[in-house]
Formats: structure tokens, C-alpha cells, sequence
């Protein structure tokens, strides 16, 4: 008696080969040719390498826009003793002194040109020697105009994030999410997602998401890969960032 | 090395694999679900600095405190004050939807325009305020020559007593007009029942905080006679009938104080006058008249229970009888308030903790006297076209129906130019849709609303005032609160249009109008007039600039502390009464009866003798019948000088149309002036408004005479007009009359209330209120046709 | 330094009924404060949106001894789904984990971004409580009604549920201010929601069921509180106070006579 199992199972001996075969026009078992010739590997890499080409290189590029800020800001010149800059026992307090938090427990981000005014407070008279500071004092000091800054760090509408209570109450530094902000002289120029509008900083600068240090992401999963480690898991309740 | 099939499947295959392993499809994926969580169009507010600005609220005659949360510029939500006398903390529904009124800008006036379009059509065209004054001030300025200034006319929503109304009733005398016609509020019937019967026409002010008794006389579909202790349905326009019922219970079982009834009430017992002609006191009438069973055939009510509710009402040692229908934006009846009045005189709790309580009016300066020219002069001898304040109603300040009404029956245009402020007659004034007919015969109309009211719809020049929440304005005295109160209102925001504080613009069109009337108005600036007017409360001495909500100036004094008022000087008092809003005397000096009321007889009057001035000095003229017929009085002998019911005249057949229509108001629906926000919508049931269509309440024993079920269409037609409805059953309902709200049906603004439900006052057939000659609102004759 | 950790709350309210006057206030303090989106057409009451929804009902009787009480409802923030299990019906259907229950302040959250419009927690929800977004938020071009938009509540798209959260970005704003008094701990007025704080007639209460000295679990333990449907045993935390019998009688689907069996009557 015959077993269709059997007859089934004898045909598909070598089964693979023989469909690939089957594909071929014109060939039969005698003219055989390995799939796998050089010529062959030369047109797999030709998909293969632009492919790796596109994903690693052109498409970050493409996927972010380019956008000058407003004017430059040195960082590094505003937190210099040498030349009366804004002193602190931490780098928190530094910060702090003009990213503040207003009296309601709020975080004012990036200042408002009142801040500057604090100080800058006369346009005709700069107190240093830089070009972009005196461009600074005619262009927003005199007109009383607010310098139109784009945000480095802004997260989704759907986001709440309370500073007060990681600087102030967690005792977190500054760094530990934005990273060595204060030390640059130029402002880096911003890159915004040009599907999701927000900006390079939030995924990452890594276009693979790999995160090196804390401050290299700012996705949930970071917020909460933290609050995991530090102890804090009922923080990753969802309302206590969303909003 | 030739690109045949097989390669060409290697090289996809190679690229594919090589995509997989670079980020991009899982990035890709990531930022496309992004992407559908962010579309444009969905808004995305602005963060920035959280401030509070403290101010009051004038949606209302309400008056309350409000506090508004703004995020940098913007105004985004509005919350009642804790520390604002009026209100402890909380906010009705309208003034919760405050925020809707001033953003939307399809419902506001943005600049001044005139039209050019047909009247009614919409159409008009930017012009700047220069020219925009211009034009009016002309137009003063040519009937002044004429000779005629008395064609320029005013219809004023602002509340009484403000000193915005003020100023528009100072430009009218200034330029010679007596036509300066209010809106009629339950204000003008407090007013006028105090006069008479405690002769001073200040606020209406109870005792509430000390009161243990409250007994209201509102109208009963109300939400918060849903609340009160005891609910007494008397049919409407009963209510004088129902008061004097308990009155008799309360005469009859000798249960009314005594003393004061003896000592400081005018007209109780029998009583002979100088020249000897016997009069019939109070007693002798309410006891004839009003027994409970003749009261419960008025009323519809059983006669056992006027009788127990006489007896709880006397028994309660601070009872208080207040009187009013609705929210207080429309008038009541004359007789009916002093007869509520009476319950208050009968168990003396007048001028006492928890009583009425008769006030003075807050010590404000008055402006100077203003200096008549000629043609002012001679235009004010002009009889007003209302009739208000002749002999025929010399106690009402302003008849809006009697304006409307002389306009219509005169053959020429009575008024050349009106002017509107901080009112839509068209819509709100209960008419019948008289007043819009009236406009037709006005050439010149002049709105300074902010809103696009249907009243401005039909206006040639639009000079739009700032909302609420962009100008500072007074508040003066909020009706049934026991304390004088001033309140001043702050802009909450920059004004975000070009529109202009319609007290300024009368100080420029005064000035442009020049002559006696510049010089009437020296001020610069609308915020000098009113300062000028504080000043008046700090000469008065005394008065506090701050309230504090969880323990207020009165439970602290009780406590013994004092209260020093917190400033030196006025201009540190003004600038505390800016940033407050308030300016506050929590102390009420009883003062002893003696020299408590300024009735001719110095006593409280049940017997009101300058009703029987009026009434004499208009029989003179004639007789005695055709005076009262005048007046709008049909009682006889002298109930007609005491609180007494008056059964409704109807000019319709009762046979023809044999059920009453009561138009209501509504708490979530704003049915004066100002548009309803679109949030209110929301808290509006399916049984009030459905789709376009809006109910009335029906009794189910009623809607079942007419075969009608719980949402049958129906028209609903009275000798005015006809409009159509959908029944809402409501076991609520007193038989036989029909309810329907106030602040439907509107023409004008936007697709949140444009055509939604229909307007009972389009149907209102108001007769006259006897002796006042208010509109009688609340019982049009009506029938019912099922659709 | 190591973090105290705080007790757990139990956000919960309860509404007198006898004080509420059916005025609309709640509804609309609600929708101002969370951005909730107003259509042209409100009538609808299957389609448009109130968290704080407000109802009527009645003794039945006639004319004129009818009796009216009105009731808001918000979302109760359950605390069980009836079956036993620690979390409410809504979260247990939930596909997405868009909705779950924090139980340290015991109050039911609702991430829109996360929403797949699915509904099955509106069916599931016993009080209807949740509303879906059948339209984007309606704010027409021209007429700038998006100026009033508050940036503490993120505005709802098409196609997600939405529905009560207790305020929760008040309790933020409210621990945020604590904090920059260098306080963890707060008090029991700081963080109340838009309705509690808006009722003209101090109707609504609210506060931590789990701290004794809060106004609101006092009123809770009153004889005459009662909470919708008690029986499904959704153990919400929102409660309900009424002295009129048959008020009480009408928050859950009593058989003829057990009502009077199980509750304690007034008078």
C-alpha cells in the first residue's frame, strides 16, 4: 500500500534546490549553477552595502532638518569667573541661577530676555568685547523683544515633566539629562525630526538609539529605565508624565 | 555580470537585508506613530508663566469675584474668588464660560465699522474711531440745531446705579434728551416697593447670613426651588395673592409682632384721615379678602397648607420673605413685592439681624451739576416717549414697552438716532418682537456692543466696547447683599482688538460735540470719572479695600476685632481698591425706627400715601376711575393704596387661547445681553435643547388633554406669534401652563447658538403691571397645536 | 539621599445631592479646565463629551408633590472591576495599556497618545463614563477659540477615548508649588479638582479617602452616603450623599423591598 506520506516526504528530498531550479528559466538539473556564484555575491553587496549606506548615513541625514538658532550663546563665557560670570557652589546652582524655577515650583526652561536684562541691562553699554553680544543688545534689548530660541530639549504636548521635583526634591544634576550643555562656546544647530517635529536631542543624536551615556535619549523608556533603577517604580504610573 | 532575473533578486534581497540592519525601519516606525499622535490641526496650547489676575465678573447683575489663569498673554481659565464678598469661592456656569466670549472672534465686533449693506444684511465697512465719532457727534450736533434733541434716544443695559449709566444719563441731559430708557430689572421693583412702603429707593438688602427662615417667592420651575425647604407653586402672577393669604393666617391668629406694627407701621388698623374720610387699614382688608380658602382658589393652592406655612413662617425667630422670578435680570410686579414686604413688617423683622434691611445708598460723589444750555433746556421739558415718571407711572424710572410702543404708533420717526449700550432689546425684551419692528422706523441706530447681538445686526455704526475682561468698570451694590459694597473690575488681558471702553468714547464724543456738553465731561479718561466717584467713599471714612473668605470682617468683628481700614491717603486706598476690586463697610448701625423711614408719614407704610398723592393728583385731571384706568389699576377703594392681588387682564379670548405661557430663565443659558458661551451648551439636557430644536415644559395630565407624548412637536401660538417647540413632560409643571426658557432662538452670532430653539419672548402679549406699567412677562395667554 | 517614600492615596469624592442645584457649573468648570472640545452640536448626548456629566431624575409623583434631585457624574475611578480583581473594568479590557489604575493615589489615567480608539472600555464602563472622540477637537480656523486652550491638559485628537482624571495635572501643579516650599506633604486644599472648587453651593467635596482627618472620608462614613451601583462591587471612589430615601433607592437596581432590607432610612 502506498503511503502518500511516504511519497511526499521522498519528494521533498532536496526539495529547496529543485524549486530554485524550477525558478530559472531555461535550466535543468544538468546545467546546474549555484545560486551563490562571485557574480552573484557582487549583486547582493550592490543592494546591500547602498542599503547599509542609506540607513546608516543618508537617512539620518535626511530624516533632520537644519535650523540656525536666533544668535549664538556661549555657555562657557556666562559660567567664566574670570570675567564676572555666574558663580555657584555646583554646577546645579550654576544652572539654576538663570534656568530657575519660578516661585510656583515651575521651570522656566530657557530664559526669558528678562533674565538677560538682569544684567544686559543697558543696550548701549556691553559688558564684554564680543560682536554677538552687542548684536544681542541692538536687536532684542532695545526693541524689548524676546529672542526667538528653538529648544533643544522640548518633549511631546502629551508629556508633563516636573524639574522641581528631580532637581530639587531627587537631587538629579543638571547633566544627567542635558549632558555637557554648559560647557559649549557655539550653540550646536538645531535638528528637528522632520516627521515628528521634535527635536534630535529626544531620540538621540545616535541614529541606532544606542545611548552611551544618560543624557544621550530622552524617551519613556529612559525616564523610566531610571525611576526603575533608583527605586521609584511607582513614578512610572502613567500620569505622573503624561498629561 | 549580466542583470538578469536571478541577479536582480540578489541585489533586492542584498538591499533589504542591508536595510534591516541599519536603524531605519524601527526608527521609521516609531516616528510614524509619532506623527499620527501629532496632527497640525490638532491644537497644541503654548506653555509659559502661570499668573492670576483678580477681577469681577459683569455677565450678571451678579457681580462676582473672579480670578483668571493666564499662561503668559493668554486668559485660560476663569475661577471665583475666595476673597470677594459676593461669592465664597464659587462661579455660575456663565461666568465659568467667560473665556469663550472674549476668544471667539465670530461672535465679537473687532473694530468700528459702518454699514453698507440693506439694514439686517450684515454688511458693513471698516472705519477708523476719528471717523466713526465724527459721524455721531455730527449727527448730536444737527438735531441739537434743529432744535430737536429729544430724537436722540438710549436703550442702557448697564446695571442701575453704575456709574457707566450714570455717565450715558449725564450725555443725555448734557445734550437734551429725557429719552434715556433702561433695561427694566428686578431692581426698578425693589426700588419702587421700598420707596413706597419704606421711602428710600436704595438696594434691596437682607440679612441672609442671620436669617433662619427663608421664605422665596421665585418662580417654581427654577433649579433651586428644587432645594428649597418648603416648595409653594403658586400659579404665576399669584404670588400677592399667596403672601396676603399667609398674611391673614398670620393677622388672624395673632401671631405678627405688635409693637412694631403699632409703633412704626402707617395704615394697618381703621383709620380717618385729616378731613375725616374713614379708610379701611391693612388688617381689616386682608382679613375680608384673602382667607386661605379665597387665597387657595387664586393660587391653585389647598388652603391647609397656606394656613401651616403662615404658622412656620411667623414661628421662626429671623423669618425673611424675599420676592423675585428668576435671575433677577427681569422686572416683578409692584403690588406683588410689597405684598411679599408685608410678610416682613407683619413679624417685624425689618431693620433687624436677619431681616430686611434699609440702607443708604454707598457714599459716592456725585458728578457736578451739569450746566444746561439753551436747547438742553428746552429739549428736557419734552415729555419722555415711555411715559416713565409722569403721572401716570411717576414711580418707574424707564418703560421700555411703552417707548417701543410709541414708536410704533407714532406715523413719523419719533427717534432720529439711538443709541444701544450693554443691551439686545431685540432679543431679550418681552414684546412680542415689537422692538424689532420699531428699528424700522429708526433711521440712525448706533450699537456699542462688543457682541454681533441682533440688535447690532441692524445698526448703521458699530463703535464696540471691550468685553468684560478687558476694561475696568464699576460694580455698585449687588442686589440682596446686606453689606454696601463697591467693585471695581481690572482688564484681565490687553484688549486683543481694536475696540475702546465705551466710557471713553463718550468723554471723546462729548468733546466733539463741543459746547455746554464738552465741558460737561472735563475728564480725560474714563478711570478719572471713576475715581473721582471713590473719592466720595473715602471722605465717608471708614471701609475696607480687602475681604478675607475664610474669616470674614463680620466674624471677626463679632470676635472683637477691629476694622481699621488699611490705608492713609486716597490715593493709597485707590490703588488697594485697583489691585482688590473692592471697596467694603461689613458693619450695618441699625438705626432706631424713629428716624428709619423716610415715608411721608415716617413710618413703614402699609397704607402708601404717596400712592395716594399720585393717584389724587392724577384725578384731578379727570376722574378718579380714569386715573386708575391710566395707571393700569383695577382694585377699588383703598386696596388700591395697600399691597393687593390683582387678577391679569387679558386682551385674548381664554376660550380661544385657553393655557398661560411662562417664559424662565435659566441658570446654564444666558438670557440677557450677552451671548451664551458654547461650553453651556454641554450641560444643557436632551430634553431642553435637541439638535435646533428646543422643549417646553408640560404638566403630563396637560400634554395628555392635547394627546401629546414626551418629545411631540407642537406650535405654540398666542395673539403675537406662533413658534414651534417640543414637549418635554414634567410632572414639575403646574397644570395648564406652559414653560418655556429664555436665551434660546437666537439670529445673530455664530453656529453655537445661531437658529437653536426658538424665543418665547417672539409670543410674549405683555400687558402692564399695575401702578409700575413694567411688561407683565409671565402669563401669555396661549394653545397648543399638536404637529 | 534616599527618597521617603509616601503613603499611598486614595483621591476619592463625595457629592451631596441635596445641596446640588443642578446648575451646570461642574460640567463646565470641568470642560474649561481639561480643554475639552465643544461642538457646534452638544444636543447629542451619545456623541458629545462631558467628563462631569450632569443628570435629573425624579420621585415620580404628581404635580405638586414632584421631588427633583439632580446628579453629576464623573468618572469613579474604581478601584476593583467587580470580580475581585485590583483594577477597574475599564483597565482590564484595555488593549493598548492606555488606561491603568495608580494605586498610589488611587486615581484611573487615560493616555490619548497610547489610545487605539478600540472602545472597549466604554463598553465596559458601568457609569459611561468615557467618551469617545468621534471628531478632532473642534476649533475652526478664524475664530481663535484655541487661545483659551490651558497647556496643563494635552487636546484630544479623533479616534481616542477620553474621560475624567480627577484633575490630575492640578495635583501636579499642586506638588510642584509644595515643592518649591521644600515640602513633600500636602494639604488637604491644595490639590482639589476644577468641580469641587467651582460649585457655587459647596456641593462637591473632595480629598484622600485614606487620610482620616480629610473632610471627605468623614462624610463618607455618613449613614446617608451611598456610591452608584454599590452592589457590582466596582468599589468606586466617588460617593454620593442624599437624606431623600428615594434617591438613594435609585442608585442601584434594588428588587421590590430589598432597598428598605439593606439601608438604613431617614426620618
Amino acid at each position: 500500500m502506498k503511503n502518500p506520506a511516504n511519497s511526499s516526504e521522498k519528494s521533498s528530498k532536496g526539495g529547496w534546490m529543485s524549486f530554485l531550479k524550477g525558478l530559472i528559466p531555461g535550466n535543468n538539473d544538468s546545467t546546474f549553477v549555484p545560486p551563490f556564484s562571485l557574480s552573484g555575491w557582487i549583486f547582493l553587496l550592490a543592494g546591500l552595502i547602498p542599503a547599509l549606506i542609506v540607513g546608516w548615513l543618508i537617512y539620518p541625514m535626511a530624516l533632520y532638518s537644519k535650523q540656525p538658532q536666533p544668535m549664538n550663546f556661549n555657555h562657557v563665557l556666562h559660567l567664566d569667573p574670570d570675567v564676572g560670570g555666574i558663580e555657584g557652589d555646583t554646577e546645579t546652582e550654576q544652572c539654576l541661577y538663570c534656568h530657575e524655577f519660578r516661585d510656583d515650583g515651575s521651570f522656566v526652561g530657557i530664559p526669558r530676555l528678562a533674565k538677560c536684562t538682569e544684567c544686559h541691562d543697558d543696550p548701549e553699554s556691553p559688558l564684554g568685547e564680543t560682536l554677538e553680544e552687542k548684536d544681542f543688545l541692538e536687536k532684542y534689548v532695545a526693541d524689548e523683544k524676546e529672542i526667538p530660541w528653538l529648544s533643544y530639549y522640548r518633549q511631546p504636548d502629551c508629556v508633563y515633566f516636573s524639574h522641581i521635583a528631580h532637581v530639587r526634591m531627587g537631587e538629579m544634576e543638571c547633566r544627567t539629562c542635558h549632558g555637557d550643555h554648559h560647557k559649549t562656546e557655539n550653540l550646536p544647530t538645531y535638528r528637528a525630526n522632520i516627521l515628528t517635529g521634535y527635536s534630535i536631542n529626544i531620540w538621540g543624536k545616535n541614529i541606532a538609539g544606542y545611548k552611551f551615556n544618560t543624557w544621550d535619549r530622552m524617551k519613556m523608556d529612559d525616564c523610566a529605565e531610571c525611576h526603575t533603577k533608583k527605586g521609584h517604580e511607582e513614578n512610572n504610573a502613567c500620569f505622573v508624565c503624561h498629561k | 555580470m549580466e542583470l538578469n532575473r536571478r541577479n536582480f533578486i540578489k541585489f533586492v534581497v542584498g538591499g533589504a537585508a542591508g536595510i534591516q540592519m541599519t536603524p531605519l525601519p524601527w526608527k521609521l516606525t516609531d516616528d510614524i506613530a509619532i506623527w499620527t499622535q501629532n496632527w497640525p490641526w490638532v491644537p497644541v496650547p503654548p506653555v509659559g508663566e502661570f499668573t492670576h489676575v483678580k477681577s469681577i465678573c459683569n455677565l450678571c447683575p451678579g457681580g462676582c469675584g473672579i480670578e483668571v489663569r493666564k499662561v503668559d498673554k493668554r486668559a485660560v481659565k476663569i475661577e471665583g474668588r475666595t476673597d470677594y464678598p459676593v461669592n465664597p469661592g464659587g462661579i455660575c456656569p456663565l461666568g465659568m464660560g467667560g473665556l469663550q466670549l472674549l476668544y471667539n472672534e465670530s461672535i465679537r465686533f473687532t473694530r468700528p465699522m459702518k454699514r453698507v449693506g440693506p439694514r439686517g444684511s450684515g454688511k458693513f465697512m471698516d472705519i477708523t474711531w476719528e471717523e466713526a465719532l465724527n459721524i455721531l457727534a455730527a449727527r448730536i450736533s444737527t438735531l441739537r440745531k434743529n432744535g430737536s434733541p429729544e430724537a436722540l434716544a438710549a436703550v442702557d443695559g448697564n446695571p442701575i446705579r453704575s456709574t457707566m449709566s450714570l455717565l450715558i444719563e449725564r450725555l443725555f441731559k448734557a445734550i437734551g434728551s429725557p429719552n434715556y430708557v433702561r433695561i427694566p430689572t428686578i431692581e426698578d421693583t425693589f426700588g419702587m416697593a421700598s420707596l413706597l412702603m419704606q421711602g428710600t429707593d436704595g438696594p434691596m438688602a437682607c440679612d441672609l447670613e442671620n436669617a433662619d427662615y427663608i421664605l422665596s417667592f421665585g418662580s417654581g420651575l427654577s433649579n433651586t426651588a428644587s432645594k428649597a425647604d418648603q416648595w409653594v407653586a403658586a400659579k404665576p402672577g399669584t404670588e400677592a395673592a399667596l403672601a396676603l393669604g399667609l398674611c391673614h393666617v398670620i393677622i388672624k391668629e395673632g401671631l405678627y409682632d405688635t409693637r412694631f406694627v403699632n409703633d412704626h407701621c402707617f395704615g394697618f388698623n381703621d383709620w380717618s384721615s385729616a378731613n375725616g374720610k374713614d379708610h379701611i387699614g391693612f388688617k381689616t382688608m386682608v382679613l375680608d379678602s384673602y382667607s386661605p380658602d379665597k387665597a387657595g382658589q387664586i393660587t391653585g393652592l389647598a388652603p391647609g397648607d397656606i394656613v401651616s406655612l403662615a404658622k412656620e413662617f411667623a414661628g421662626a425667630k429671623a423669618p425673611v420673605a424675599i420676592c423675585g422670578k428668576g435671575k433677577g435680570a427681569l422686572n416683578g410686579s409692584l403690588y406683588e413685592f410689597m405684598a411679599v414686604n408685608s410678610l416682613n413688617a407683619l413679624v417685624g423683622n425689618i431693620n433687624r439681624p436677619g431681616g430686611v434691611l434699609v440702607r443708604d445708598p454707598l457714599p459716592l460723589n456725585p458728578l457736578p451739576e451739569v450746566e444746561l444750555d439753551e436747547i438742553a433746556l428746552q429739549g428736557l421739558e419734552k415729555p419722555r416717549l415711555d411715559l416713565a415718571g409722569s403721572m401716570k407711572h411717576p414711580f418707574t424710572h424707564s418703560l421700555i414697552n411703552n417707548f417701543t410702543k410709541a414708536i410704533i404708533d407714532s406715523s413719523r420717526s419719533l427717534v432720529d438716532t439711538l443709541l444701544v449700550f450693554s443691551a439686545n432689546p431685540v432679543h431679550t425684551i418681552p414684546d412680542g418682537g415689537s422692538f424689532r419692528k420699531a428699528l424700522k422706523k429708526i433711521p440712525f441706530i448706533v450699537s456699542f456692543s462688543p457682541f454681533q447681538d441682533e440688535t447690532a445686526y441692524m445698526a448703521d455704526l458699530i463703535l464696540p466696547d471691550h468685553t468684560y475682561l478687558e476694561k475696568t468698570e464699576d460694580f455698585i451694590w449687588p442686589a440682596g447683599l446686606q453689606y454696601p459694597l463697591y467693585g471695581l473690575s481690572q482688564p484681565v488681558v490687553e484688549p486683543i482688538y481694536n475696540t475702546k471702553n465705551t466710557g471713553d468714547v463718550i468723554l471723546d464724543l462729548a468733546k466733539r460735540i463741543g459746547a455746554s456738553i464738552g465741558s460737561a465731561f472735563p475728564w480725560s479718561r474714563f478711570e478719572e470719572v471713576l475715581k473721582e466717584r471713590v473719592k466720595g467713599l473715602f471722605d465717608s471714612a471708614g471701609g475696607l479695600v480687602d475681604h478675607d473668605g475664610s474669616t470674614p470682617a463680620w466674624q471677626r468683628q463679632k470676635e472683637g476685632g477691629e476694622l481699621n481700614p488699611d490705608y492713609k491717603s486716597f490715593e493709597e486706598m485707590w490703588k488697594k481698591i485697583k489691585s482688590t476690586g473692592l471697596w467694603y463697610r461689613p458693619v450695618h448701625t441699625y438705626k432706631t425706627r424713629e428716624v428709619l423711614f423716610k415715608t411721608p408719614t415716617g413710618k413703614f407704610e402699609f397704607f402708601s400715601s404717596k400712592i395716594e398723592l399720585a393717584v389724587n393728583a392724577l384725578s384731578e385731571k379727570g376722574s378718579l376711575d380714569t386715573a386708575l384706568c391710566d395707571m393700569a389699576i383695577s382694585g377699588k377703594g383703598d386696596e388700591v393704596f395697600m399691597p393687593h392681588y390683582e387678577t391679569t387682564k387679558y386682551d385674548a379670548d381664554r376660550s380661544v387661547y385657553p393655557l398661560l405661557m411662562m417664559p424662565y430663565e435659566m441658570i446654564n443659558l444666558a438670557s440677557g445681553w450677552v451671548p451664551t458661551p458654547p461650553f453651556l451648551n454641554k450641560s444643557l439636557f436632551d430634553t431642553q435643547l435637541r439638535g435646533d430644536e428646543s422643549f417646553f415644559e408640560i404638566n403630563p395630565g396637560t400634554a395628555a388633554d392635547y394627546n401629546l407624548k414626551q418629545g411631540d412637536r407642537a406650535i405654540i401660538k398666542s395673539p403675537e406669534g406662533k413658534v414651534r417647540a417640543r414637549a418635554n413632560l414634567s410632572e414639575g409643571a403646574m397644570p395648564d401652563i406652559i414653560y418655556m426658557p429664555l436665551g434660546f432662538g437666537h439670529t445673530a452670532y455664530d453656529e453655537f447658538l445661531q437658529g437653536k430653539g426658538v424665543n418665547p419672548n417672539d409670543i410674549v402679549c405683555a400687558g402692564k403691571d399695575p401702578l409700575s406699567g413694567l411688561p407683565v412677562w409671565w402669563n401669555t395667554p396661549v394653545r397648543l397645536i399638536k404637529l | 539621599m534616599k527618597e521617603k517614600h509616601v503613603p499611598g492615596k486614595r483621591y476619592g469624592m463625595i457629592i451631596d445631592l441635596d445641596k446640588c442645584t443642578g446648575c451646570g457649573t461642574c460640567t463646565i468648570a470641568c470642560a474649561a479646565e481639561n480643554n475639552v472640545s465643544v461642538r457646534s452640536d452638544e444636543s447629542d448626548k451619545e456623541r458629545s463629551i462631558t467628563w462631569m456629566e450632569l443628570f435629573k431624575i425624579t420621585n415620580g409623583k404628581e404635580f405638586p408633590h414632584t421631588e427633583v434631585c439632580y446628579f453629576p457624574r464623573p468618572c469613579m475611578h474604581c478601584e476593583e472591576d467587580g470580580r475581585g480583581h485590583h483594577q477597574p473594568s475599564c483597565v482590564s479590557v484595555c488593549v493598548a495599556t492606555a488606561t491603568k489604575l495608580d494605586h498610589n493615589t488611587g486615581i484611573v489615567s487615560q493616555v490619548y497618545t497610547r489610545c487605539i480608539g478600540c472602545r472597549y472600555c466604554q463598553a465596559a464602563c458601568p457609569y459611561k463614563a468615557r467618551y469617545f472622540n468621534w471628531w478632532d477637537a473642534y476649533f475652526p480656523k478664524g475664530k481663535g477659540l484655541e487661545r483659551y486652550l490651558s497647556p496643563e491638559v494635552s487636546p484630544r485628537m479623533r479616534g481616542v477615548v477620553e474621560k475624567c482624571t480627577f484633575c490630575h495635572h492640578r495635583l501636579m501643579r499642586a506638588k510642584n508649588l509644595a515643592y518649591a516650599e521644600e515640602r513633600r506633604e500636602l494639604e488637604e486644599d491644595e490639590y482639589i479638582t476644577a468641580c469641587a472648587e467651582a460649585c457655587p453651593a459647596q456641593a462637591i467635596t473632595f480629598g484622600d479617602l485614606n487620610n482620616p482627618k480629610h473632610r471627605v472620608s468623614q462624610l463618607i462614613k455618613s449613614p446617608y452616603a451611598f456610591r452608584l451601583l454599590e452592589r457590582l462591587n466596582t468599589k468606586p471612589k466617588v460617593y454620593y450623599l442624599s437624606n431623600k430615601d428615594w434617591v438613594r433607592k435609585l442608585a442601584d437596581n434594588y428588587l421590590p423591598g430589598e432597598f428598605e432590607k439593606i439601608m438604613k432610612l431617614s426620618g
